[in-house]
């Protein structure tokens, strides 16, 4: 017993360390947007028992900024309904101009930055007229360890990804400076920096955000899937890859009961993977962001989120 | 009560031992996702270990391997070395080797050691930008043995970096190439050229299909870039197809598509010197990965992943695509399981209404092979 308390001490301090974190909403903004319709939503999904919505959250926790000022460079909603196996992702572009719960505008990305989870949660709840019972914030460095933690992943990826200014500032010591990328196309199995490259260069995409998003829910699949043959023997290795750079509201007792159900997700065909395109924004907003087309929006995730 | 004092004593020691027992026996289990891929030659020879014809080049973590009588021998150091295809004539490799901004080709013996270097990528000076790097990928020698063609990212204009095809003397410089491919803007580009006997290059082209995705076209062009003579589709944008490969007569050529799914299939289709026949897919519903003809033209080796995920070495054996069937083609699923150790497996008899479905063969397993490097092969 003690034993076997000793070899998962790393693995359970994670999980009460990283677990169950408290959602703070921020106050609201004194000026919310007054073109929005802020009223719950005539959802057409109907309230399915057991299911659940997480906001996945990705930030580039690097040397650029204060590790509680950063963005949000993906912002994944996912809708799990047990009773049919079937899980829906939703990508919200990250230069979205959207009102911010705590009050002004701004691209999507800052609302974590603004307002920690708490501020990213209201705002997606408010702006997109949805109810989110859990969110998970993963780091930039999280998610290059996990990877190497659990082998590696097999992803078939769809072009050459070129890349002669992608940001160097995860292991240099100048994180303003460039580096090259070349990801070769097809099928092979990439460890995490190459997977980060991956999921994060997006100056030779011409979609850039939207095709970012793209890899970013396919490098998600593929971990999914990888996951699947996770033992007792990679948790201190999975735990320590972790450690700092993983946040979530979902008690622990609630992960407990959800490893097994994840096993059961097996059908590729019941993951709905969507990524936010033209008309439903087009460019030209503020600083280079993005002006929604709400009515578009809403009619789409009215469709798939409660 | 000297019993007790005992028998305490003896249920602590057996606590500690047990704690310690456990702790040191979880720590000693081994992943068996995260293990580092073994060496190729590792554990060679390996017992009854199948046996494929003549020799093939492959690439593990930087190292070239070759692969003959059913044993491996390393050729270079792990120093970034990649993508080996052989000389027409078979005395010479060519290879990619690859650093940290940039790469070159390079001219290796067939025993790995260094003859030359064919393209010089890294840039000098103190003001050199990042940018004035260069990548070369895929080289290929023409039949002739004159030109080396590759996938050489130039031209690029700021964001926009691409591979695009270029033929260059051999032994000449880059800037005496000639710009066979014009790849899309922001795609990535054009790349693994396969030289034709005919003339001409079979390549892969990515471009936007009409649902705005990325997708992979196989393209054959008789000349160097010319507007008016843009080369021919030779595959459906739908269906995601790259990694040619010809049969060492050039009537069948191989590939891979993944119908925009996140598998990779493998088909087949005759090669008339112009234009493709009707496609059989031989390999579904796993990742398929860089089919390359056996010299002999015994079957075709692929790479796909193995049980632990990485990618390894297979082999499908001609009888099971040499005569396809009609539509649909049959597609077996392959088996995944440890080194193939028996006798080239045949049809088995079955009912005259079942066509018979040859099993791929699995070579080697806890390898992971490079599935972004070519595999080449010879006699």
């Amino acid at each position: 017993m003690a034993g076997s308390l000793a070899y998962f001490l790393p693995a359970a301090k994670l999980a009460w360390d990283a677990t169950g974190q408290v959602v703070t909403v921020p106050s609201p903004g004194p000026s919310p947007s007054p073109t929005l319709d802020t009223s719950p939503s005539p959802s057409a999904v109907a309230q399915v028992p057991g299911a659940f919505t997480v906001l996945l959250l990705g930030s580039d926790d690097d040397s650029k900024f204060s590790s509680d000022h950063v963005l949000t460079q993906s912002m994944i909603l996912v809708r799990v309904i047990p009773s049919t196996h079937s899980v829906t992702m939703l990508s919200i572009p990250r230069d979205l101009y959207v009102p911010f719960w705590t009050g002004g505008s701004g691209k999507i990305d800052g609302a974590y930055s603004y307002g920690q989870a708490g501020g990213a949660i209201a705002t997606v709840e408010r702006d997109f007229g949805v109810h989110i019972d859990y969110y998970i914030w993963i780091g930039l460095l999280g998610l290059v360890k996990l990877i190497d933690a659990i082998g590696g992943i097999d992803v078939v990826t769809s072009n050459p990804v070129m890349d002669d200014f992608y940001p160097n500032d995860i292991f240099s010591q100048y994180p303003y400076d460039y580096s090259r990328v070349a990801v070769l196309p097809g099928p092979q199995h990439l460890d995490g920096l190459h997977a980060m490259q991956y999921v994060r260069s997006r100056h030779g995409d011409l979609q850039s955000d939207i095709g970012r998003s793209k890899r970013q829910q396919q490098v998600l699949l593929a971990i999914r899937l990888k996951a699947r043959q996770v033992s007792s023997a990679d948790v201190p290795a999975i735990a320590k890859a972790l450690g700092g750079e993983i946040k979530t509201s979902i008690p622990l007792d609630r992960i407990v009961e959800l490893i097994p159900l994840a096993a059961t997700f097996e059908n590729p065909d019941a993951i709905n993977s969507i990524v936010m395109e033209p008309p439903l924004f087009h460019g030209n907003g503020p600083d280079g962001s993005l002006t929604p087309n709400w009515p578009a929006i809403l009619a789409l995730v009215r469709q798939y989120f409660p | 009560m000297i019993a007790r004092f005992f028998l305490g004593l003896g249920l602590l020691v057996l606590m500690v031992v047990v704690s310690f027992g456990t702790f040191f026996y979880l720590g000693g289990r081994h992943s068996k996702i995260a293990l580092a891929p073994q060496k190729p030659t590792a554990a060679t020879p390996r017992a009854q270990a199948f046996t494929l014809p003549g020799t093939l080049y492959l690439a593990q973590n930087g190292a070239l391997y070759s692969f003959s009588v059913g044993r491996f021998h390393q050729l270079t150091g792990e120093e970034g070395w990649t993508q080996p295809s052989l000389f027409p004539d078979g005395q010479y490799l060519l290879a990619v080797k690859r650093s940290y901004l940039y790469s070159d080709v390079y001219v290796l013996t067939r025993f790995g050691a260094v003859h030359r270097q064919l393209t010089n990528n890294t840039a000098y000076g103190r003001y050199a930008d990042i940018s004035d790097r260069h990548w070369s990928f895929y080289p290929r020698l023409n039949p002739s043995e004159s030109t080396v063609f590759m996938s050489y990212d130039a031209p690029k204009y700021g964001y926009d970096v691409n591979l695009s095809v270029w033929g260059v003397p051999y032994g000449a410089s880059m800037s005496q190439g000639r710009l066979w491919t014009i790849s899309k803007d922001y795609t990535g580009g054009d790349v693994q050229a396969l030289p034709l006997n005919g003339g001409g290059i079979i390549y892969t082209k990515y471009s936007y299909g009409l649902d705005g995705n990325l997708t992979g076209q196989l393209w054959f062009s008789k000349n160097p870039e010319n507007p008016r003579l843009p080369g021919t589709a030779l595959t459906d944008p739908d269906k995601d197809c790259s990694q040619p490969s010809l049969s060492r007569d050039g009537h069948l050529l191989a590939f891979i598509c993944t119908n925009k799914k996140q598998f990779a299939d493998m088909y087949i289709a005759s090669w008339n010197g112009s234009s493709l026949g009707r496609l059989y897919g031989v390999i579904g519903n796993q990742v398929v990965a860089q089919p390359a003809f056996a010299p002999d033209g015994s079957g075709i080796a692929y790479l796909a992943p193995g049980a632990a995920g990485q990618f390894q070495l297979w082999f499908l054996p001609k009888n099971a695509y040499d005569a396809p069937a009609p539509s649909p083609a049959p597609v077996p699923t392959p088996t995944p399981g440890g080194p193939y150790s028996g006798a080239l497996p045949s049809p088995t008899a079955a009912a005259s209404t079942a066509a018979p479905v040859i099993k791929p063969i699995q070579i080697t397993t806890g390898n992971g092979f490079d599935a972004t490097s070519p595999m080449t092969w010879s006699n």
